[in-house]
């Protein structure tokens, strides 16, 4: 078949589409001419013959509509119509388009920012090379509250030597250094890393090299690794930097290369890395190190796990107190991202019904138009138009409106996501390498014509059945076709309502578990907003021993306790809520274990004399450290009272003895309890873990210790006067983490609040629609049954009736939604029961609660309508007939 | 109304082929407007064929659209603007080759009709 005339017809049709038609009409007008003449030829009178010819051609319009379906462009050429003329029908009532595009936007854009999070999140592979066979391994062993606990060097060594399954077995510690020299001090974040680190993970230096096989363990040189930024911070992307020295922590190190920025492992602001020097252990502990490795190509999970229990079970023979020791394997993403993988989830699950409310909505409005044009539906028939026809117009106008709706819900998507990068919402892993998907994109825009053509198909099939004799002869008051619709329409928002309801009963769920959390009793007494904290750590070059430490932070308390508006001043190396220095498990003289028996893993803090006085937690018992306890005192303790209960219940636990358990410190003397004090938390808000044994600054000081002050006022202003005082003792001192205890209290809930405040976000729009839907219902069949509600008024109905009558209508509809929405609720809440703290997923609050809240938002919905149809005047209503 | 939008299916799915055989040949003998084709193939088929304008217009301008016909306009005999439609060189070869095809199902079918 030619091509060329086809081409240039189709051409003609879309450009010279007045000509055509011209054409089109001239040569009609001229068969019919013809076709009368020769009736009147056959002897008929002029105008019977032209009456004769017209019923023979059978409708002029028609037959120019069959004409117009043969030509070629006839699909684009009707598109474009319905295009501009669905346009034309939005902007004459820019309210139902408002609404709709709105819904829809909200939908999809919630959608596409949360599935955007997940894809980047949970489902994008990490960026190394054969991502997929990176495993983590850890420690877990009976009774640990940890299931992927930390390994010792010595377990990475046995490993290592029976390994067979992996390729470059590494071990490594996330750590912060101070790093000091020429410039400013500052502490970076980094880690300590065995040779095997970067060969497994098989990433590339930008500059110079990464360590090599045999550059770790002991007495080996101290090298460093580092960041691209920190390259470009300190040492101005100078590539002489190779072969130059750093201070890290006061140990000299050789600079070996330079990673490039897209590298962030093990956490998104590392910035140095260094070799891992140690001596061999001669003692399981302490547990300080992840193991990492690449499965050798064939190996699976299972395979490699086997291995590590074969291991364990050698250290369980040659060490009798170790017992029920496993170390768990699992893929490195799912280690990085498994904790926010059910946050994530729920957050789906809302969104995706968000988006099912608002297609629902959309198909509600279609729906309502579609009853509002039978009319014109009908007449259209009428003057020839083809069923199919209809149908393509009308899905061409959905169509139209999802394809808005989506680009409105792609820009809602962007900035949503921009938002939540923002935020970066309590650690929530690999957000900085999220964006907008071209892939999550394409589905947006599938998923929007997708609705548009589902919830345009099943109005579309109702006008365009619309029959044209009732219609035409009912005045557009049709109501055979209407009982349909108003079922179909009543089932929409019934659905509408119970989605609602479900999302309504998880975001309360949420809100009652994060009140709850923040209403935990943090055990502190002094107001958070008083209390001042920072972590500071002296130049490990002056200050080389625990004596000079202790004199220095003495130094420094003496000095900061002289600040005017400072109540009182303490250093210790943890803090509430969740600032954990030491934990460690115990025993307790008198009280021996059975073999691989252990007592829980507590927070063992350690404190200058005045830290329970600074942050406020009451002595209940025997007295506080002071300045008896020096370092050569007999050592001493002071326990919380959840460890008293626990472990000295009906006695008296002052003058008891425990000290920490494990054969390195079999030597060690016992520590004597000398107080009690109240409970704090220093694993976390939701931690159940109460028991905590505090031991004296002098008797066990750490490098970097936290600051604590207490100020008569409001703390937050006193940060710089106590950094002039740190800088003034020692030059060198890094001082990071500057925050007020209400700072970080904050923090410690930054992910139950990011969950709550989307969810909560997620069920006010499903509130919105759903209300949105039953205003729709209603009003639009007060609409109809304005006739009728004349009728009654007439009859002598009292407005008061009227009113009953239409929020009955509403009331129904909420009643049925709430009852099967309560239904699903309660199964699927259930799904949140991890995610919540102090509230069970069937809380009988939540459930009375919401769905009163529902059946309000329905009810006032419901009034605006029923008012307008009480104010009806009768004599109008009848009269519009 | 429905009667007649159905009734015109069925016979557009009828003549199918048939028709634009039918136009072809009307068309072979000269040019023509569009009554001046219907009224040609009821003479052509001694009747059997009356072509409705709602099957025969649209085929008129798929056909010229595919090359087959060109149109013109031009006088007709009762002085009168109208569109006359004339075999191309394409529509000559096209009707040769339909008329062939036809010519061999018409064959089979009567063999497979006459068939015991």
């Amino acid at each position: 078949m030619p091509i060329l005339p086809r081409l240039a017809s189709l051409w003609r049709n879309l450009s010279r589409k007045a000509g055509v038609e011209r054409d089109l009409d001239e040569e009609l007008a001229a068969y019919l001419d013809l076709l009368a003449e020769e009736k009147m030829r056959m002897g008929m009178d002029p105008a019977a013959a032209r009456r004769a010819a017209r019923i023979e051609a059978g409708g002029v319009e028609q037959l120019k509509e069959r004409v117009r379906g043969a030509r070629i462009g006839a699909f684009a050429d009707t598109l474009l119509l319905d295009l501009r003329y669905g346009a034309r029908l939005l902007a004459r009532s820019p309210g139902f388009a408002a609404v709709a595009v709105l819904a829809l936007a909200l939908g999809i854009g919630a959608n596409t920012a949360i599935s955007s999070v997940i894809y980047g999140v949970l489902l994008r592979p990490l960026p190394y090379p054969e991502a997929g066979r990176l495993v983590m391994v850890s420690r877990h062993f009976a009774r640990s509250t940890f299931p992927y606990g930390n390994l010792c060097l010595a377990d990475y060594l046995d490993w290592r030597a029976g390994n067979r399954a992996f390729e470059d077995p590494a071990a490594w510690n996330r750590r912060r250094f101070d790093l000091t020299g020429a410039t400013e001090p500052e502490q970076v974040s980094g880690a300590e890393v065995t040779a095997g680190f970067f060969a497994a993970l098989r990433v590339r230096p930008l500059l110079g090299r990464v360590f090599g096989a045999g550059e770790d363990g002991p007495a080996k040189q101290r090298l460093a690794v580092l960041s691209e930024s920190l390259w470009r911070r300190r040492f101005g992307g100078n590539p002489g930097v190779i072969g130059q020295a750093v201070d890290l922590d006061g140990n000299r190190s050789t600079v070996v290369g330079v990673m490039p920025s897209a590298f962030h492992f093990p956490r998104p602001d590392s910035e140095v890395w260094t070799n891992l020097v140690f001596d061999a252990p001669t003692r399981r502990g302490p547990f300080f190190y992840r193991g990492l490795a690449r499965l050798k190509p064939g190996v699976t999970l299972t395979q490699a796990q086997a291995e590590l229990d074969a291991i364990a079970r050698r250290i369980e023979l040659a060490d009798p107190r170790t017992s029920h020791l496993t170390f768990p394997v699992v893929p490195l993403r799912e280690a990085i991202v498994g904790d926010a993988r059910p946050a994530l989830l729920v957050l789906f699950g809302a969104v995706s019904l968000v988006l099912l409310i608002a297609a629902v909505n959309v198909a509600n409005l279609l729906l309502a138009r579609a009853t509002a044009r039978e009319r014109e539906m009908a007449v259209r028939l009428g003057l020839g138009a083809g069923r199919a026809r209809l149908l393509r117009q009308l899905l061409t106008e959905s169509g139209l409106l999802a394809l808005l709706g989506g680009a409105a819900g792609v820009a809602v998507a962007a900035l949503g996501l921009a938002l939540l990068r923002a935020w970066n919402p309590g650690n929530l892993p690999r957000i900085q390498e999220v964006h907008l998907d071209a892939r999550v994109l394409g589905l947006t825009l599938l998923v929007s014509l997708l609705t548009g053509i589902l919830f345009g198909l099943a109005p579309a099939l109702q006008s365009s059945r619309a029959d044209l004799a009732p219609m035409l002869k009912e005045g557009g008051r049709g109501n055979s076709a209407s009982a349909g619709s108003r079922r179909t329409r009543a089932a929409l928002v019934v659905a509408e309502i119970a989605l609602s309801l479900l999302l309504l009963a998880g975001a309360a769920l949420f809100l009652r578990s994060f009140v709850r959390l923040q209403q935990v009793e943090t055990g502190l007494l002094v107001p958070a907003a008083r209390v001042l904290t920072m972590q500071i750590s002296p130049s490990a070059a002056k200050y080389r021993d625990d004596k000079s430490r202790i004199a220095f932070y003495d130094r420094l308390l003496e000095r900061v306790r002289q600040l005017p508006g400072v109540a009182a001043a303490a250093v210790s190396d943890s803090l509430p809520p969740d600032r954990e220095g030491d934990a460690d498990t115990y025993v307790i003289a008198g009280r021996p274990l059975a073999p691989g028996e252990l007592n829980p893993i507590v927070s063992a803090p350690t404190v200058s004399a005045d830290y329970f006085r600074t942050l406020g937690i009451p002595l209940l018992k025997g007295r506080l450290f002071d300045e008896r306890d020096k370092l050569d005192a007999p050592p001493v303790a002071i326990i919380s009272e959840g460890m008293a209960r626990r472990d000295f219940a009906g006695q008296d636990p002052i003058g008891q003895r425990i000290k920490r358990s494990g054969p390195e410190f079999s030597a060690s003397p016992y520590m004597e309890i000398v107080g009690v004090v109240g409970n704090t938390r220093y694993l976390g808000l939701a931690s159940a873990l109460d028991a905590v044994y505090y031991e004296p600054l002098p008797q066990n000081a750490g490098r970097k210790l936290f600051l604590a002050v207490r100020s008569a006022a409001a703390a937050a202003s006193l940060a710089p006067m106590v950094r002039r005082e740190i800088r003034t003792v020692d030059q060198d001192a890094v001082v990071t983490a500057v925050a007020t205890m209400e700072q970080a209290l904050s923090d410690a809930v930054a992910q139950p609040r990011f969950r709550t405040v989307l969810l909560a976000a997620f069920a006010a729009v499903a509130l919105l629609l759903a209300a949105i839907g039953i205003y729709g219902v209603i009003a639009w069949s007060v609409a109809q049954r304005t006739h009728e509600i004349g009728v009654r008024m007439a009859l002598g109905a009292r407005r008061s009736d009227v009113l009953r009558l239409v929020v009955g209508q509403g009331a129904h509809l909420a009643l049925a939604g709430i009852g099967l929405g309560l239904a699903g609720a309660f199964a699927v809440t259930r799904v949140l029961a991890n995610l919540l703290f102090g509230v069970s997923a069937t809380d009988p609050l939540t459930f009375i609660l919401v769905p009163l809240l529902l059946a309000a938002v329905a009810l006032a919905a419901s009034l605006i309508p029923a008012q307008r149809a009480a104010m009806i005047d009768p004599h109008v209503a009848l009269k519009y007939e | 109304m429905k009667e007649t939008q159905e009734e015109a299916a069925s016979q557009t799915n009828l003549l199918q082929g048939t028709l634009d055989l039918l136009i072809l040949k009307a068309l072979a003998l000269g040019e023509l407007h569009g009554l001046g084709v219907a009224r040609r193939i009821e003479q052509i088929t001694r009747g059997t064929f009356q072509v409705k304008p709602g099957s025969l217009f649209p085929a008129l301008h798929r056909m010229e659209e595919s090359g087959w016909l060109s149109s013109a306009w031009g006088e007709s005999e009762n002085k009168r603007r109208a569109k006359y439609y004339r075999l191309s060189k394409a529509g000559k070869r096209q009707l040769a080759a339909e008329t062939a095809h036809w010519q061999r199902i018409s064959l089979a079918i009567a063999s497979a009709l006459s068939a015991t």
